[in-house]
């Protein structure tokens, strides 16, 4: 089982490297493919003015992620993620600290750190085709280059056949290998996905978990993921931040030694997974009891029940 | 009506409907853009334009006639002011709603400022600006009408005014009938094709 599925794996990402190989080099701008750059987060502080006074939305963040290293970002909402996302983006400046990219520092959004959305963020009066095509006309590429271009990448997610619909007329997981087409159009450094999956349904979530893990096979892009699903980090990332909340910080790195390709549903993913949520619980308990009235009662807290089911129990 | 009058008419009133609306689109989008996008705008004008877009912009007639005259300014005045301040409220209205991630997308892609602007920010709120143009499109030809009943003007107006004079309720009629005709036109040739084309990208809900 395990055998066929790493031949399949092997199988896709030869033919993802044929394409790749296909395009010819003279007629794009871009390299065909340029594989990771690092990212350094360096003491981050981030607030934002409030009514009730400046509220903390990350403390003292120190993050290194080397060149083509696959990195999830775990935690509870509010525990500052997409903040270091939008960060390392562009999208957010600190209030206090560095992020930089590479050697240099941030300090605007720019197409060598692509996102992918939660919400795809197609752009609605475009075709599919177009939208890939839209960050490399950004880049004044000659309409045939463009064209090269984004057919190799439909044909990387298999969404060849729907490259003339309009984002509306397709499905959420179709929507979002599109925004994943996108984001890889100007062949970015690193790719930064702010909970891609989130809003999928768990069946086409693990087949899109699979392709971002051929992909990434495939480019050695370095890819910065968020997620607050332990399975999903488990299953995809090198290395997994958790991060605490109230005020968003990281609290420690955790490294997943296993071999690739993972399935979801495999044991030593499940142990893993669950060693990692016992070790969040009490972050994503705070969040729960800070959310719910006083009647809530944590998962871990003793609940006794009514006392005459308990009858004759312990003898 | 052999002798031309009417086909006069209808050539007048049109062509002032069109300058008139061109006028307020150019306007009343690029106000609207600010008033959605300029605190500074918005503190300073914002309440204004709210205001004022509740006047019939009728209202302004005697005051652009002391100003120009009896003159083809002053009845353009009027219909620009009766459809730029609906347009410029739709389109700052679209403008704020547009979905976040769609602008920051294409932020990390290098797009921003005018640029930003042009190709992803004004095409995103096109559903809602068009809305906007449809009923700045109404208000233009109310005004307009009204404009041209009040003065000596020469458009279908003026027309209607000439029948009751003459208290001829055929000629009366007849020109309201060619005011349906020429809106249910105008939304054939102008809006039509641009509705069908937005319901086809954004899907029908929307649309």
């Amino acid at each position: 089982m395990f055998t066929f599925a790493k031949a399949w794996v092997e199988d896709r990402s030869s033919a993802l490297r044929a394409v790749t190989s296909s395009l010819p080099p003279s007629r794009s701008s871009i390299p065909p493919s340029r594989s990771g750059a690092s990212v350094a987060l360096e003491d981050v502080c981030l607030s934002v003015r409030a009514d009730e006074g400046a509220v903390e939305i990350l403390r003292q963040a120190t993050l290194r992620v080397s060149a083509g290293e696959f990195i999830c970002l775990l935690g509870p909402s509010g525990s500052g993620k997409s903040t270091i996302l939008n960060l390392i983006a562009g999208l957010a400046r600190p209030t206090s600290g560095h992020v930089r990219f590479g050697t240099a520092p941030v300090t605007k959004p720019g197409p060598e750190r692509a996102v992918v959305f939660q919400d795809a963020a197609l752009f609605p009066w475009l075709t599919l085709r177009d939208n890939i095509e839209f960050p490399l006309k950004l880049q004044h590429l000659p309409a045939d280059a463009r064209r090269a271009r984004s057919e190799e990448l439909l044909r990387l997610v298999h969404l060849w056949r729907f490259q003339d619909r309009y984002p509306h007329e397709l499905s959420g997981g179709m929507r979002q290998r599109g925004a994943i087409a996108r984001a890889l159009a100007t062949d970015p450094a690193v790719l930064l996905m702010d909970e891609p999956f989130a809003a999928l349904d768990s069946q086409t979530r693990e087949i899109l978990q699979g392709e971002v893990e051929r992909i990434w096979s495939a480019t050695r892009k370095t890819v910065i993921f968020v997620t607050h699903n332990v399975r999903e980090a488990v299953r995809l990332a090198d290395r997994i931040v958790l991060m605490g909340t109230r005020p968003g910080r990281v609290l420690h790195d955790e490294y997943v030694d296993l071999p690739r390709p993972r399935a979801a549903n495999d044991a030593r993913v499940a142990a893993l997974s669950t060693g990692i949520a016992r070790r969040i619980a009490s972050e994503v308990e705070k969040v729960a009891r800070e959310e719910a009235d006083d009647a809530w009662v944590a998962p871990g807290d003793h609940h006794p029940g009514d006392p005459r089911r308990q009858l004759g129990r312990g003898i | 009506m052999q002798d031309g009058t009417l086909p006069r008419a209808i050539a007048i009133t049109v062509a002032r409907l069109l300058v008139g609306y061109a006028i307020a689109l150019i306007v009343g989008v690029p106000l609207g853009t600010a008033l959605a996008r300029s605190r500074v705008a918005k503190q300073a004008i914002g309440p204004i334009v709210l205001g004022l877009s509740s006047v019939p912009s009728i209202c302004w007639l005697p005051l652009a006639i002391l100003w120009f005259g009896l003159s083809e300014l002053a009845i353009q005045l009027v219909v620009v002011l009766g459809a730029a301040l609906p347009i410029a409220v739709a389109t700052e209205n679209s403008v704020r709603h547009v979905t976040p991630s769609i602008e920051r997308a294409a932020r990390t892609m290098g797009a921003d400022g005018a640029r930003l602007m042009l190709t992803v920010t004004l095409p995103a709120a096109l559903p809602g600006i068009l809305g906007g143009a449809k009923i700045g499109w109404t208000f233009a030809l109310r005004s307009l009408m009204a404009g041209e009943l009040l003065f000596v003007s020469g458009g279908l107006g003026q027309l209607l005014e000439t029948g009751r004079d003459l208290g001829d309720t055929a000629l009366v009629l007849g020109v309201v009938v060619v005011i349906v005709i020429l809106g249910r036109l105008s939304e054939v040739l102008l809006f039509s094709r641009v509705d069908r084309a937005v319901a086809r990208r954004w899907g029908v809900e929307d649309a």
